[in-house]
This record gives C-alpha cells, sequence and structure tokens, in this order.
C-alpha cells in the first residue's frame, strides 16, 4: 500500500528509528511501512494516524478506490467525446 | 529468526533469544544424559521410557517459547517475519520428509530417523528468513 509516510517524516526531520521509538516498534517495520512492502495493522495505522494528527486516509492511499475512479473518469471523459 | 543471531532490542525478544539457547543447551545436555544412562544401564522397555524422552522436553519448550514470544511481541512486522520463516521450516520439512518417504518406499533409501525432522523443520527455518528478508528490503 502506497503511503506518504516518508514525507510526512521529513517535515518533522525524523529519522526511521524517531518514528520507530515513538510507535514503539522496530525500525524495520518503518522501512517496511514505508517502501509499501508491509501493511500495518488498523491500531498501528490509527497510532501513525495520531502521531502525525492526520485522517488514515491522508497517509495512506486507497489504491483500489484511486484506480476505480480513474476507471470511472476515463469512462466518463470517453462517453463525453 | 534474524534475532537469534542479531542483537535483540525489546524485553521480549531478549527474553525469547535467551530462552532459546538455554532450551538448546539443555537439549544437548538432556541428549548426552540420556545417551549416557541408556548406555550404561542396560534399560530397555518402560523403565527407560523418562530417560529417553528428556531431550524432548526442552524441544518442546522451545516450541512453547516460540508461541509465547509470538503472542508478546508487540512489533507486528516483526512477528510476521517469524510466522513466515516458520512456514518456510513447515514446508520446507514437509518437502524432504515427503521426498524421503517417497525414496525410501520406491528406492530402498534408508528410512529417515524421526529424530532429525525437528533440526531438518528449524534449519529450514533458518534458511527461509533471507528469502523473507528479501522481500522487505
Amino acid at each position: 500500500m502506497k503511503n506518504r509516510l516518508k514525507v510526512l517524516r521529513a517535515e518533522r526531520n525524523w529519522s526511521q528509528a524517531d518514528l520507530a521509538g515513538q510507535l514503539e516498534v522496530s525500525r524495520q517495520s518503518v522501512n517496511a511501512i514505508e517502501t509499501g512492502k508491509f501493511d500495518p495493522s488498523l491500531p498501528l495505522a490509527f497510532k501513525l494516524a495520531r502521531l502525525f494528527g492526520r485522517p488514515i486516509e491522508e497517509i495512506f492511499a486507497d489504491e483500489e478506490a484511486a484506480s476505480e475512479s480513474a476507471a470511472q473518469s476515463a469512462a466518463a471523459n470517453e462517453s463525453a467525446s | 529468526m534474524g534475532i537469534l543471531y542479531c542483537n535483540p532490542k525489546s524485553v521480549v525478544e531478549r527474553r525469547y533469544v535467551h530462552r532459546m539457547w538455554i532450551a538448546a543447551g539443555l537439549c544437548i545436555l538432556s541428549s548426552l544424559t540420556a545417551a549416557l544412562t541408556l548406555r550404561f544401564t542396560h534399560w530397555k522397555g518402560l523403565p527407560a521410557y523418562p530417560v529417553a524422552v528428556l531431550p524432548a522436553l526442552p524441544i518442546m519448550w522451545a516450541l512453547y517459547e516460540t508461541g509465547r514470544y509470538l503472542n508478546d511481541e508487540k512489533d507486528e512486522f516483526l512477528r510476521n517475519v517469524l510466522v513466515q520463516c516458520m512456514l518456510g521450516g513447515i514446508g520446507g520439512c514437509l518437502a524432504v520428509t515427503t521426498v524421503w518417504g517417497y525414496l525410501q518406499d520406491f528406492a530402498g533409501a534408508r528410512p529417515l530417523d524421526p529424530i532429525w525432522v525437528y533440526g531438518i523443520f528449524w534449519l529450514c527455518a533458518v534458511l527461509s528468513y533471507p528469502v523473507v528478508k528479501a522481500r522487505y528490503k
């Protein structure tokens, strides 16, 4: 799952280790989540949202919904033309 | 898996690593004790059972501790890595014993002593670790 964790972390000048410390997880966990190779559980996602003061959907991208809306707008454009 | 040879950080990790090393030590010690006792006493059958089963106790303890670690570890990513390694261990162990079974039945290979199954399981689990880690790099 794509996410804005790296950007949000950089805005606060936090290292992966800093974020891991605040989340009480390992640095490897933060790295795996950041690179989109590991999806966090809902409690951890909420913890991240609380930490960054943003709603979950602003941190994590719903790729399925994004591709669906892109397909819908492409279909709408096609029918309009 | 990696925590067995990397530097454990959390209290849960440290406890797990510590107890796994104790279990390994006890397994070696109890194996030697059982082997020497049965060799010199020549006990057979029922009286030998309690001594013969001695090395299995630390092995069962190690399995229990692994389950306890998975239950107590708060870091879901580390839990996930260990679970995948153990699945690799189970898969590898089943594969090796199945292949060996067919070799034994159809090609006359020597029977595989069940005592090796636990070792094969952990060997496959440890070998799965770099593969699992590579997925998250």
